[in-house]
């Protein structure tokens, strides 16, 4: 072991760096958060915890948890559980594994602002492609009886899709009943690759012979197998994959900004894409500063919760 | 209890034929040992035999039924692996109640919170938690039915795995070098377990590994296999005493069995490094044959002795009990292994000169393909 | 396991993923598709996927009073040229490769000595700084854009190069990662270097990248591909200097500059910033794979 003081210079830089650019801008933005600073002007006054009373006050405040809360509610379990559902095709498929594999990480890759205006353009209420099918659909027979659930004899004008036939197909990222779905549907369409590759590698640990085990022992069918030695085996995966999922999804922004700037109405007013109006936009620092401690704590606590459950449920040895 | 047979088993993964059509009767109740060295194809077997594998070509007959076709949970066979393959996420006592809730409890007895309305239910559980309690006294493992596989040690771990194939009272146990990855004393110990556990039993017991002496300590029946084939199928004293060719000999028992040169004329006497034997083989034969004596059948003779062979000590093993002594001969630069009791090598030091002589009566002769050539006066 | 395919369920299996692979590669192909065609083939989503490259004229091109034959060409040509005339597309692009190469180099520069010491050599407050270092990678960069926006702004630094790097160039999650490469070296590798009279310094940079090419393979891959795609940060602490702007940002201006119909230049600036990263991970999709979600597993 080195006596010398090189660890000085190696560890200093670093060390320098993590305080002024990770800790010390959240301190920055606790003591803000105190008070009704906003750049350009030249004083600001301590009102202490008028900002975070605001965020129970507000209806936009109130819209924005529900905004944020119902983006992570509908992204997380949908993305995880595609994700879990296509790495289980894949790693049983005898070819094409890697190709599949290719496509759905895809998504992961490509830049997000570039591929959510693509989603814009296919989701336009007049020149998308997604209207254009389902208005032409209306007029196909078998389509048209399959969407309104009139096979099941329900009446087809009554139900959503005989509804929207006759009058106009929704303007997806312009009526506030159906922003924050199409958007939640993109960011899905982004993040189960990513939760698939995760999954293929916890499945790939799971050891052989418990199979054979579970075999010998009875488990006939995939469904048996994969509740004794699949589902548990890949506990410590789960758990990852949610959380890292979850505190993505708290993060999403770039779709937001590009395609609905937080509306209609705020349906889409999620918690970083309030962060960057309020602080950058509207240069209300106090405020801005409010949001991302409590946006910090939201996510410290998702990670916390992680590490709790890998300790205590998931401890195997 | 049933009957196992396989007739023309065969089995080749891509080019490569790893089990070479191959037949083997197992009695009903008999401890049978498959013994070969890695890779001479015997696990692979043994997957068959469970179904885990399916052979290229014969069949697998259990009590006069074909199984071909029949997936390993159907067979009705019980088997231990060598990982153990216990389930991380369960206690000891669930992993062992996983087989009989399998097989006992019905579909929907097993559906999760709905199981919890039928009335049944509730009385089956508790005969087969008897089962498992039963299972555990046997092995001495119930003090551990609450714990995890991760915190076991690698002897209690062996015996859960052994556990969970008890209770559900198979027609065969099948076992996968099960004592491979415990320390040296505890084998021994679980060794005797084992046989202890065959005799209560009383269940066929297939049992495959690679390590000859728990071949030879435990088994009813051993079949040698090697590259595929089955090379004798005996009991462990014929196999150890008589074994049908050379690869068998070599194979069983430790130390290896030495192997000179040796000559025999046209009447079957023996010859050797100069020396004449006192057997001579059954059926005469003149050429050029190979001796086989254990080292157990060796000695160390006193100096002044005139019929042995000589040589030069070149390694001392003292085991305590035993003294083996490699010796390479002066006549063609041959190795052998002496096995001599303590008190006669005290003294012997590397480089010293030794007379080595044979009990004769225990002699084998092979030709040089291999082949046992029986010697007259053995029977 | 038993060999027997069940080609049945094969099929099954293959459809679904066949639907969702659809699904996933909607927006791209429609993207790569649009770029290709003329407004009126966008407005009518007709032409297949090439678009029937039937000339067309540029209106505007018209009305700034150029010649009939400059503003007729051919849609393909119309898209693209707009993409890298009316957004200084290459430019972004450029910006994009100084920003991110800068970013990952100077990261590199920190952490790995860092990541040497930290796991090779003791000296006094070594768990403080790991633990330190622990603690950070828990802070996601998100929450505090803001707070650092702030002071860079306070110090007038919005608008620069500096400020669109040096909030990245400290990265925890690459101190961690080499730090537990590091730590499978063996230490005798390093005493040998020692007593043939390396310094310490050396020894980061001769004896212990070397080794760790594979996790700074993986870590480049991650760090590339999150900083190229970067649009939080550069929005925000980009307001108003176009130069500067990185690919991400360069196009959502360019939708905000053009006038409504511009599909085609669009799509087209969208697949050239796209386009990269896609075609480097087709070609070398094990090390993407595993770059990215080692970035997971802190």
């Amino acid at each position: 072991m080195a006596h010398s003081r090189s660890h000085i210079w190696f560890v200093g830089p670093a060390v320098l760096l993590m305080f002024v650019i990770l800790i010390l801008p959240i301190f920055v933005a606790g003591i803000f958060s105190f008070t009704d600073y906003n750049l350009g002007s030249t004083d600001f006054r301590w009102i202490g915890w008028k900002n975070y009373e605001a965020l129970g006050k507000y209806s936009a405040y109130r819209k924005m948890f529900t905004a944020s809360l119902t983006y992570v509610v509908i992204v997380v379990p949908v993305s995880v559980f595609l994700g879990l559902g296509s790495a289980m095709l894949i790693s049983s498929l005898r070819f094409g594994g890697e190709f599949y594999k290719a496509i759905f990480f895809l998504p992961v890759m490509a830049t997000l602002l570039a591929m959510a205006y693509a989603w814009e353009f296919t989701l336009d209420p007049v020149m998308g492609v997604l209207n254009k099918v389902l208005d032409d659909g209306c007029s196909v027979g078998w389509f048209y009886k399959f969407f309104t659930g009139s096979w099941l004899g329900f009446n087809p004008t009554e139900s959503w899709y005989g509804g929207l036939c006759s009058d106009r197909m929704p303007n997806w990222l312009g009526n506030k009943k159906y922003a924050l779905g199409a958007i939640s549907f993109i960011g899905i369409w982004q993040a189960f690759g990513f939760n698939m590759v995760l999954y293929l590698a916890g499945l790939m640990a799971v050891p052989r012979d418990l199979y054979a085990a579970a075999e010998i022992d009875g488990a006939n069918s995939t469904w048996e197998k994969f509740k004794l030695v699949t589902w548990p085996m890949l506990g410590p995966t789960h758990v990852f994959v949610v959380t890292i999922t979850s505190i993505r999804s708290f993060q999403v922004f770039d779709t937001v900004e590009a395609l609905t700037r937080g509306g209609p109405s705020k349906s889409t007013y999620v918690m970083v894409y309030a962060m960057f109006e309020k602080g950058v936009k509207q240069n209300l620092i106090g405020m801005g500063s409010t949001l991302t401690i409590v946006f910090l704590g939201f996510v410290l606590l998702l990670t916390l919760t992680q590490v709790f459950f890998i300790n205590r449920k998931v401890h195997y040895s | 209890m049933a009957e196992i047979k396989l007739k023309g088993i065969s089995k080749s993964f891509d080019d490569n034929k790893v089990i070479k059509s191959l037949d083997l009767s197992i009695e009903n109740g008999e401890f049978i040992t498959i013994v070969g060295p890695s890779g001479c194809g015997k696990s692979t077997l043994l997957r068959i035999i469970a179904g885990l594998e399916s052979q290229s070509s014969g069949d697998v007959i259990i009590d006069g039924r074909e199984v071909n076709k029949v997936r390993a949970s159907e067979r009705d066979l019980a088997m231990v692996f060598q990982s153990y393959a216990l389930y991380p996420h369960l206690s000891v006592q669930q992993n062992l109640m996983v087989p009989l809730k399998l097989r006992r409890l019905s579909r929907l007895e097993r559906f999760p919170l709905l199981n919890w309305f039928l009335p049944n239910r509730r009385s089956k559980i508790i005969e087969l938690e008897e089962k498992v309690l039963q299972a555990a006294e046997t092995l001495q493992i119930t003090h551990l039915l609450g714990r995890k596989p991760g915190q076991l040690s690698g002897g209690q771990q062996q015996r859960v795995a052994v556990g969970r194939a008890m209770v559900r009272e198979p027609v065969a146990f099948l076992m996968d070098e099960p004592l491979s990855n415990l320390d040296a004393a505890l084998r021994v110990h679980m060794r005797a377990e084992i046989s202890e556990l065959h005799r209560t039993l009383k269940t066929t017991f297939i049992y495959v590994t690679h390590d000859q002496a728990e071949a030879l300590t435990m088994s009813d029946r051993m079949a040698v296999m090697m590259d595929g084939e089955i090379l004798q199928l005996d009991t462990p004293t014929e196999i150890y005493n008589k074994p049908l060719n050379l690869q068998v000999a070599e194979f069983i028992g430790s130390p290896k069995i030495n192997i000179l040169p040796a000559e025999s004329d046209d009447k079957g006497e023996i010859t050797c490094m100069g020396l004449t034997m006192t057997q001579s083989l059954r059926s005469p034969k003149q050429g050029d044959i190979l001796l086989g004596m254990r080292p157990e059948h060796t000695d160390l003779l006193t100096s002044n002795s005139k019929n042995c062979f000589n040589g030069k000590i070149t390694y001392k093993e003292n085991l305590g009990s035993d003294i083996y002594l490699h010796v390479i001969l002066k006549e063609g630069q041959h190795k052998m292994i002496v096995r001599t009791e303590p008190g006669k090598a005290l003294d012997a030091k590397i480089g010293d000169n030794v007379k080595i002589g044979l009990i004769e009566d225990k002699l084998m002769a092979f030709e040089k393909n291999g082949q046992y050539l029986p010697i007259k006066s053995q029977s | 396991m038993k060999q027997r395919t069940n080609w049945g369920s094969e099929a099954g299996k293959h459809i679904v993923l066949i639907v969702g692979a659809l699904v996933v590669i909607l927006p791209f192909y429609l993207m790569l598709s649009f770029s290709f065609k003329s407004p009126s083939e966008i407005q009518s989503i007709s032409g297949g996927f090439f678009g029937a490259q039937e000339m067309m004229t540029d209106h505007r091109c018209l009305k700034a009073g150029r010649s009939e034959v400059e503003c007729t060409m051919l849609p393909i040509v119309y898209n693209y040229r707009a993409a890298f005339e009316e957004a200084p597309l290459l430019r972004y692009l450029l910006n994009g490769v100084i920003v991110t190469l800068s970013i990952f180099a100077i990261q590199v520069l920190i952490a790995l000595p860092c990541a040497y010491a930290l796991a090779k050599l003791k000296f006094w407050g070594r768990d403080v700084v790991f633990g330190m270092v622990i603690f950070c990678l828990l802070i996601p960069v998100h929450a505090i854009a803001f707070p650092i926006y702030l002071m860079l702004a306070k110090i007038g630094l919005t608008n620069t190069y500096a400020a669109l790097i040096i909030p990245w160039t400290i990265s925890v999650f690459g101190i961690f990662l080499m730090r537990q490469f590091f730590k499978t070296v063996p230490d005798d590798l390093i005493n040998a270097a020692r007593m043939d009279g390396m310094s310490e310094f050396s020894i980061v940079w001769k004896v212990m990248l070397p080794t760790a090419i594979p996790a700074l393979l993986a870590f480049a891959i991650f760090s590339v591909v999150a900083h190229w795609n970067d649009y939080y940060w550069p929005r925000i602490v980009i307001t108003g200097d176009h130069d500067l702007m990185t690919p991400p940002l360069g196009l959502r201006m360019f939708k905000s500059d053009m006038d409504g119909n511009e599909y085609g230049p669009m799509m087209a600036a969208a697949t050239v910033i796209v386009a990269p990263l896609v075609v480097a991970f087709l070609l070398a999709q094990r090390r993407f794979i595993e770059g990215i979600t080692l970035s997971g597993m802190k």
